[in-house]
């Protein structure tokens, strides 16, 4: 028998459909509208899943990039940490999805920093990117940001957003209330009418979470509507100070953020991506090409009595790479001709770099024959290259 | 964020096309090198001018 009509809502609940008849499906999400204007998600690895530099670093004291893709650290002066790429095995992150978390853990304690010091871990985000939440106009979006954490310590955090383009700011805190427990937490943050993020490849906003600071970020107060970017108010509510003691430790994991005010209750689910499509996100910011010994880069030419190039065809990057490696003694080499092999004393991007092609020449190199191929590759257990172009 | 490195340019075909930050050798004797293109977007060259602003020069090429 044909259907001319569609039970869809007892199809949904699981109830036996009724024969053309019962109630057609009106609604995508439970509160009617599909809640997203983007199909991915707005940040990358939220679920800290992508960590191609390492899954752990130890004796940290500075700022940048250190371990899962996108995430970034500004320390300055107040203490040592070491970064993990924590898995979860249990735990109310686990129990949602998340099988990776950024963990921090203070190795050399400062309880008493000085006024300018600071400790926040965060992301920097492409203005392009960012243009769904309307910024500068009338019809200007809020933003809410949600994200599961832990720490030994319980108390206030405070996270900032930073538009770098206007430097100005708008804030949130969220409440560690039980030590050793992952608590999910959401962040409404106000729609801000100034200030346009600029529509480029260039950083516009940062989101900090403020781990610990000195006098100079805590005198002011937590800017719940945008105002002018104030330092004495980017730590004003936040007293977890994650450096005073070695004992103490944070993580945080499942972080997304959405275009639009949500609670608890109509918060939309993490977008899970495979790891795949999480990578090639990532790539465009940051992309690792060898660590370890005998390790192919490419393809090479001697093109020249002492010189030797070598072509990288690479994902598009996000402007034009740094090429970021470890050298030393015969660290890097090109082999090829008769089976010799030549070391390269150090690595240089060409004039001629694209974000999607990057040329690479040698320092200087000896016993090839110019004009003949090569290959490039790796010659000693330490060494690493990678190309960066992050914000 | 440049501290005790040494920071030079890369000449190309007589321009100057990219710039050497070498930093100081580990224990090992092994060492962090970057070569940052001479690009507007990249951020690792933004910090070099700033770095320059602050005082700083770079070091011609070889």
């Amino acid at each position: 028998m044909a259907l001319s009509k569609i039970d869809v809502a007892n199809m949904l609940t699981g109830a036996t459909p009724v024969a053309n008849g019962g109630t057609a499906l009106t609604s995508g999400f439970q509160n009617g509208v599909d809640p997203r204007p983007s199909t991915v998600p707005i940040i990358q690895n939220g679920d800290m899943a992508v960590s191609q530099r390492a899954t752990s670093v130890t004796g940290i004291t500075d700022d940048g990039y250190k371990l899962c893709d996108r995430w970034y650290e500004y320390l300055s002066s107040l203490g040592t940490y070491t970064f993990a790429q924590e898995a979860q095995t249990s735990g109310n992150a686990f129990n949602n999805g998340f099988r990776t978390a950024f963990r921090i853990d203070c190795t050399t304690a400062d309880a008493s920093p000085s006024a300018s010091d600071e400790f926040w871990w965060g992301i920097k985000l492409e203005g392009q990117d960012l243009q769904m939440f309307k910024k500068g106009s009338s019809n200007a979006e809020k933003f809410t940001l949600a994200f599961w954490v832990k720490s030994n310590k319980t108390g206030v955090g405070q996270v900032n957003f930073r538009d770098t383009d206007n430097s100005r700011m708008c804030s949130g805190t969220y409440t560690i209330s039980s030590a050793n427990t992952w608590e999910h937490k959401i962040i409404n943050i106000a729609a801000d009418t100034t200030g346009a993020f600029t529509n480029d490849n260039a950083e516009s906003l940062q989101i900090q979470w403020y781990l610990d600071s000195g006098s100079n970020y805590e005198g002011g107060a937590t800017p719940t509507a945008w105002e002018a970017d104030s330092a004495g108010d980017r730590n004003a509510s936040g007293n977890l100070n994650i450096g005073d003691n070695t004992a103490n430790d944070w993580s945080i994991t499942g972080i997304q953020l959405e275009v639009g005010e949500f609670t608890s209750s109509t918060l939309p689910p993490f977008q899970h991506e495979s790891y795949g499509e999480n990578l090639l996100r990532c790539q465009r910011y940051f992309q690792h090409i060898v660590s370890g010994n005998h390790k192919l880069i490419s393809y090479a030419h001697w093109a020249s009595s002492s010189q030797i190039t070598f072509i990288l065809n690479i994902l598009e990057m996000r402007a034009v790479p740094t090429i970021d490696y470890d050298n030393g003694n015969d660290y890097w080499a090109i082999g090829g001709s008769s089976g010799s092999t030549n070391t390269i004393d150090s690595l240089i991007i060409d004039g001629y770099s694209t974000n999607k092609c990057v040329g690479l020449y040698s320092g200087t190199a000896a016993g090839g024959t110019t004009g003949y191929a090569y290959y490039g590759f790796s010659d000693n257990a330490s060494a690493r290259l990678a190309l960066v172009s992050e914000l | 964020m440049f501290e005790g490195c040494t920071i030079k340019y890369n000449k190309q075909d007589g321009v100057n096309v990219s710039i050497q930050v070498i930093y100081p050798d580990n224990s090992n004797g092994s060492h962090r090198e970057m070569s940052v293109p001479i690009a507007e977007g990249n951020t690792d060259y933004q910090a070099i001018l700033e770095w320059v602003a602050d005082g700083n020069t770079i070091q011609e090429a070889d």
